[in-house]
C-alpha cells in the first residue's frame, strides 16, 4: 500500500532522471570532444615485391591498387579539435591541413587541404564514418606514388 | 508511557514463551511495578483462556476430512486455461509490480536509443555508410579521379597529371594515370 501511495511521485522522479540521463547521453553523442586524425603516409611503387608487414591491416585496400610494392613511410596521429586544424608533414615538402568540421550520423566530415610549399594540391571535403578511413593518393615520390590513408576517430 | 505501549504489544508473545529471556524479565519487572499493563495482562489472559475453551469444545464437532478431501481435490483438478492465464495476469501485472514497467520501459527506450547511436553505422544501408563519401574535391587544375570499391568498402581519391602536363613543382616524374 505504501508503495503505491508513493507510486506517481516515484514514477515522476523515474521519469525526470531518465530524462537527464537521455539528455547527457544525447549531447554525448552530438558533441564528442575532438577528433583522433591518423595520416599513414605509404610509398607504392613497382621497384620491388615488397609489402610492409606494418599494412597488414590495410592490405585490402591498398591491394585496390596496382602497385606491386607497398612500404610505410610514416604513421602520425594528432587530436585536432572541432573546428580548429593540424597540419600533417608529408614527405617531398608537402603538408596535409585537416580540420573537422562536424559530426552527425555517426561520421566525421573533414576538409582535407594538401600543399607543396605554398601551391595548392588538393582541397577536399568528406564525411568519414567515425573509426574509418579513406585513401588519398597519386603525389610522385621516389620513383612511385604517396598514398596516404586518412583516418578519423572520435574522442 | 512509552514502556507500557511496548510491554502491551509484547504481552501476547511474552504469554505464549516466545520472547527471549531478558525481554521476559524486562516485562516481568515492568508488570509487578504497572497497574495498567497488570489489568491488559488478565484481559489478554481472560480473552486466551475463552478461546481456548471454546476450541476445545467445538474442536471435536469440526469435521476435517471433508475440508481434506476438498483441498485435495482443489489440487488435483486441471483448471482450464483461461482462468490459468487470468491468475498469471493478476499476479504480473498487479498494480506494485506494473509500477515499474512505465520506468522500465523508459530504460529499455534509452538503452536502445544508445546502442542504435552508436553502432548506427551498422543500421539499414550500413554498406553504404562504411563509405566514405566526397561532398567536394578541388584539385587546382591536376586531375583527380574518386574511386568507390565495394568490397573493401575503399574510397580512393588520386591525384594525377596528363603526361603532355608540366610538372612545375617536383622533380619527380608525373603520374600519367590512375593506378587502378
Amino acid at each position: 500500500m505504501k508503495l503505491l501511495k508513493n507510486l506517481p511521485s516515484r514514477l515522476l522522479l523515474f521519469s525526470l532522471l531518465s530524462a537527464v540521463a537521455a539528455g547527457v547521453l544525447g549531447a554525448a553523442e552530438k558533441q564528442p570532444q575532438s577528433v583522433q586524425v591518423s595520416i599513414g603516409t605509404i610509398l607504392a611503387s613497382n621497384q620491388s615485391d615488397e609489402f610492409d608487414a606494418k599494412l597488414k591491416g590495410l592490405e585490402s585496400q591498398l591491394r585496390v591498387l596496382k602497385y606491386r610494392s607497398y612500404r610505410l613511410l610514416k604513421n602520425e596521429s594528432q587530436n585536432v579539435p572541432w573546428q580548429g586544424n593540424k597540419a600533417f608533414e608529408i614527405p617531398g615538402g608537402r603538408f596535409l591541413t585537416v580540420a573537422p568540421q562536424e559530426f552527425r550520423d555517426n561520421r566525421i566530415s573533414l576538409r582535407v587541404r594538401l600543399t607543396q610549399g605554398q601551391k595548392p594540391l588538393l582541397d577536399t571535403t568528406v564525411r568519414i564514418p567515425n573509426r574509418g578511413n579513406f585513401l588519398l593518393g597519386g603525389p610522385p615520390h621516389e620513383g612511385g606514388a604517396l598514398v596516404l590513408s586518412i583516418s578519423a576517430a572520435t574522442q | 508511557m512509552k514502556d507500557c505501549e511496548r510491554v502491551q504489544e509484547s504481552l501476547g508473545g511474552w504469554l505464549d514463551g516466545e520472547l527471549s529471556s531478558t525481554d521476559s524479565d524486562w516485562v516481568r519487572a515492568h508488570l509487578g511495578g504497572c497497574g495498567d499493563c497488570r489489568e491488559a495482562q488478565r484481559r489478554l489472559e481472560k480473552i486466551t483462556l475463552v478461546l481456548h475453551g471454546a476450541l476445545a469444545s467445538e474442536g471435536r464437532n469440526i469435521e476435517f476430512l471433508p475440508f481434506w478431501h476438498a483441498v485435495e481435490r482443489r489440487i488435483a483438478e486441471k483448471r482450464p486455461w483461461h482462468v490459468e492465464l487470468r491468475d498469471w495476469a493478476r499476479g504480473t501485472f498487479s498494480a506494485p509490480r506494473i509500477a515499474w514497467a512505465v520506468p522500465a520501459a523508459i530504460a529499455a527506450a534509452i538503452v536502445l536509443f544508445s546502442v542504435n547511436s552508436y553502432f548506427s553505422s551498422w543500421r539499414g544501408s550500413g554498406a553504404r555508410n562504411n563509405f566514405t563519401s566526397v561532398d567536394s574535391i578541388d584539385a587546382y587544375g591536376q586531375n583527380v579521379a574518386l574511386l568507390r570499391e565495394d568490397d573493401t568498402k575503399t574510397t580512393l581519391i588520386w591525384l594525377y597529371q596528363n603526361q603532355e602536363g608540366e610538372n612545375e613543382t617536383t622533380e619527380e616524374p608525373p603520374q600519367s594515370a590512375p593506378a587502378f
